[in-house]
C-alpha cells in the first residue's frame, strides 16, 4: 500500500477516535468560551498598550492563547502512542499493511488538525461577529499575525506531546512529564529572564537569545511587538529587540522558531518510533 | 507461505525472553506455541509480526524478511488476545482495516454474521465498548476475511461462548489448505481442533516438537462423569476407580487413550442404569506424567 494510502487510512480511523472521544469538541468549547469573554469584555473596555477595541480584546486573547494552547496540545498529544500501545492497537494495525511512518504520519496529521482547527474557525469568526456587534473594525494584520504565531505554537507544542508519547512509554509519567514542559514554558518567560538579568548582568543580547529558545517567549515576543513596537516594557533587551530586530524579525522568529522545534522534535519522534520494540 | 525462524534471540533487560529459537512453518501448517506464562510465545508473535526487534533471521519463502514488511505484513494476519480498545466506532475500525488490506469490509461483516456478531445492531458503537467476545469475534473476522496466507491467532476463542467458538473452527478448518496456521493457546479445545504440530517452550527455549495427538497423548486426560442408580452400577463403578460426586454423578479422570475403551465398556456393562454421560478433556498438571524428553 502507498504511503499516502496508509495516512489517510489511519487518519480516518484517528479522526473517528478524536471524534468518538469529544476531545475535538471540548477544545472547540474552550476556545468558544474564551473568544466570547474576551471579545464581549474588552471590546467594553479602554485602550491599553496602544491598543483599542477589538484590537485589545485579540491582543488580551492572544496572549491568554499562549498560556493555553501549549496545554491543550501537550495533553492532547502526550498520550497518543504509549496508549495506543498499553491498549494494543498499535500492535493490531502495525500487523496489517500499514507502516510505521504511515500510522505516525496520519496520527500527527489528525493531532494536528484537531488541535488548529478550532483554533482557525473560532478566532476570525469571533472578530467578525465582534465587529459586526460592535461596529469596529477588524485589526486583518494583528489577526493574521495572533492566528499564523497561535498555530505555530500549537504545532510547535504538538510535535512536543508526540515526542513524549513515543519516548515515555508510562502513562502516569508522561502526563507527569507534559506538566513539566507546560510549566517550565510557562515559567521562563519572566521568572527566568529576570532571574538571569538579576544574576549575571548579561547584556541584552545574551538575554534575547536565552529567552528566544522558548517558543512560548518568542510568539510571545512576536506579538507584543505588533502591540508596541517598541517593547519598552522589557527595559534594555525592548530597546535592542526594537532597534536591532524589528517587528517583522520577531514575527519571523515567532513563527519560525516555533515551526523548526517542533519539526525537529516530530523528525526525532518518527525516528525514534520506527527504530524502537512497540510493544 | 513457508515461515522459518533462525537462531532467534531476544533480550528485555537482564531477562533472555528469547534464546536462540529456530523454527519451521511449512507452508499449509498449522502449529501451536503453547509454554507456561514468560516462556517466550507472545515474543516469538510479536518478533515474527515485526513488533519487537531481535537476533536473528525471518524468512517468508526462502526470502530474508527485512525492514520492508509491507508484502509480508499484506500476507499475514493476526488475531490478537487482548482485543484494542478503539474508542471509534466498529464500523470505523473494519473500514481502516479493510482498506489497509484491499477487502470490502462487507465480507468481514459477512464473516462476523458467522460467528453470531449482530453487526448491523453494532456498527455504530465504539469498539472498546464491545463485550470482549465481540470484540474477539469482530478480530476472528478482519483475520479471516483478509485472505491472508499466514494467520497467526492468539488464543483466538478465549472470550468466545461455545456456539461461537465451533463457528471460528470451522471457519479456520474452510481456509485454504495452503494456509499456514500459528496458534499460541493454552486451550486444549483450540490445540486439538486447530493444529497438527506443537511446540513447547520453556524459558525461552523449544523443549519439545511433534504432533499434536503425541502431545495430547502426554498432556491431556480424559474425565468421564457419568449418573447412574443402583447398587450394581454403584459397585461396578466404584470397583473402576470412579468417585461419588453429588446428584448420582461419578467422575474419574483417566488417559485419554482410555476413554474410548471405558465409554465402551460403560456402554456394555450398565446398560439401563446410566442415565447420562460426559466426557472432556483437561490439561494434565501433574509434571511427573510428562515425557522424559520434555522434561529439562
Amino acid at each position: 500500500m502507498k504511503l499516502w494510502r496508509e495516512v489517510a487510512t489511519v487518519a480516518r480511523l484517528d479522526f473517528a477516535e478524536v471524534l468518538r472521544s469529544r476531545w475535538l469538541v471540548f477544545s472547540l468549547v474552550v476556545h468558544a468560551v474564551l473568544a466570547t469573554m474576551f471579545v464581549l469584555v474588552g471590546l467594553r473596555e479602554s485602550g491599553v498598550v496602544g491598543f483599542t477595541g477589538m484590537g485589545r480584546a485579540l491582543m488580551s486573547w492572544s496572549h491568554a492563547l499562549l498560556f493555553l494552547l501549549p496545554l491543550l496540545a501537550l495533553s492532547a498529544t502526550a498520550q497518543v502512542v504509549n496508549q495506543a500501545r498499553d491498549d494494543g492497537s498499535l500492535e493490531l494495525l502495525l500487523a496489517n499493511p500499514i507502516s510505521r511512518t504511515g500510522y505516525f504520519l496520519g496520527t500527527s496529521l489528525v493531532r494536528a488538525i484537531a488541535l488548529c482547527a478550532p483554533l482557525l474557525v473560532t478566532m476570525p469568526l469571533a472578530a467578525l461577529v465582534g465587529a459586526a456587534a460592535f461596529g469596529q473594525d477588524v485589526p486583518w494584520d494583528f489577526l493574521l499575525r495572533g492566528i499564523g504565531v497561535s498555530t505555530a505554537l500549537l504545532l510547535c507544542f504538538t510535535a512536543f506531546g508526540l515526542c513524549i508519547s513515543v519516548l515515555v512509554r508510562n502513562q502516569q509519567k508522561a502526563l507527569v512529564l507534559t506538566i513539566l514542559a507546560w510549566v517550565a514554558g510557562i515559567a521562563l518567560i519572566d521568572f527566568a529572564l529576570v532571574g538571569v538579568m538579576l544574576q549575571w548582568e548579561l547584556p541584552p543580547s545574551a538575554v534575547f537569545a536565552l529567552a528566544v529558545l522558548n517558543p512560548v517567549q518568542c510568539a510571545r515576543l512576536a506579538l507584543l511587538s505588533a502591540a508596541q513596537p517598541e517593547l519598552s516594557t522589557f527595559g534594555p533587551v525592548g530597546f535592542f529587540l526594537a532597534n536591532k530586530v524589528g517587528s517583522t524579525g520577531l514575527l519571523l522568529l515567532g513563527l519560525g522558531w516555533p515551526l523548526l522545534l517542533g519539526l525537529t522534535a516530530w523528525t526525532w519522534s518518527l525516528g525514534s518510533f520506527r527504530r524502537r520494540d512497540l510493544v | 507461505m513457508r515461515i522459518e525462524l533462525k537462531g532467534l534471540k531476544k533480550r528485555f533487560g537482564k531477562v533472555e525472553a528469547l534464546r536462540d529459537v529456530s523454527l519451521e512453518l511449512p507452508t499449509g501448517s498449522r502449529t501451536a506455541l503453547i509454554g507456561p506464562n514468560g516462556s517466550g510465545k507472545s515474543t516469538i508473535v510479536r518478533v515474527l509480526l515485526g513488533a519487537l526487534g531481535a537476533d536473528g533471521e525471518i524468512s517468508c519463502d526462502g526470502t530474508v524478511v527485512g525492514e520492508d514488511r509491507g508484502e509480508f505484513a499484506r500476507r499475514t494476519a493476526y488475531v490478537p488476545q487482548v482485543a484494542p480498545r478503539f474508542a471509534a466506532p466498529v464500523q470505523a475500525v473494519v473500514r481502516a482495516v479493510a482498506a489497509s488490506r484491499g477487502i470490502a469490509p462487507a465480507a468481514v461483516e459477512a464473516i462476523a454474521r458467522d460467528l453470531f456478531v449482530d453487526v448491523d445492531a453494532l456498527r455504530q458503537r465504539p469498539f472498546r465498548a464491545l463485550s470482549g467476545g465481540q470484540r474477539q469475534k469482530m478480530l476472528a473476522a478482519l483475520a479471516l476475511a483478509s485472505g491472508a496466507e499466514l494467520m497467526v491467532f492468539d488464543e483466538p476463542t478465549a472470550s468466545m461462548d461455545p456456539r461461537s467458538r465451533a463457528a471460528f473452527f470451522a471457519a479456520v478448518e474452510r481456509l485454504p489448505a495452503a494456509t499456514t496456521v500459528l496458534l499460541c493457546s493454552h486451550r486444549l479445545e483450540e490445540i486439538r481442533r486447530l493444529v497438527d504440530r506443537v511446540v513447547v517452550l520453556e524459558e525461552g527455549v523449544v523443549k519439545w516438537r511433534g504432533e499434536t495427538t503425541d502431545w495430547l497423548d502426554a498432556h491431556a486426560e480424559a474425565v468421564v462423569e457419568v449418573r447412574a442408580e443402583g447398587d450394581v452400577a454403584a459397585a461396578w463403578l466404584a470397583a473402576r476407580g470412579f468417585a461419588r460426586g453429588i446428584g448420582g454423578w461419578w467422575n474419574r479422570a483417566l488417559p485419554v487413550a482410555e476413554r474410548a475403551g471405558l465409554l465402551r465398556d460403560l456402554g456394555r456393562e450398565l446398560n439401563g442404569q446410566v442415565h447420562d454421560v460426559m466426557a472432556r478433556d483437561v490439561e494434565r498438571l501433574d509434571p511427573a506424567r510428562r515425557p522424559e524428553s520434555e522434561i529439562p
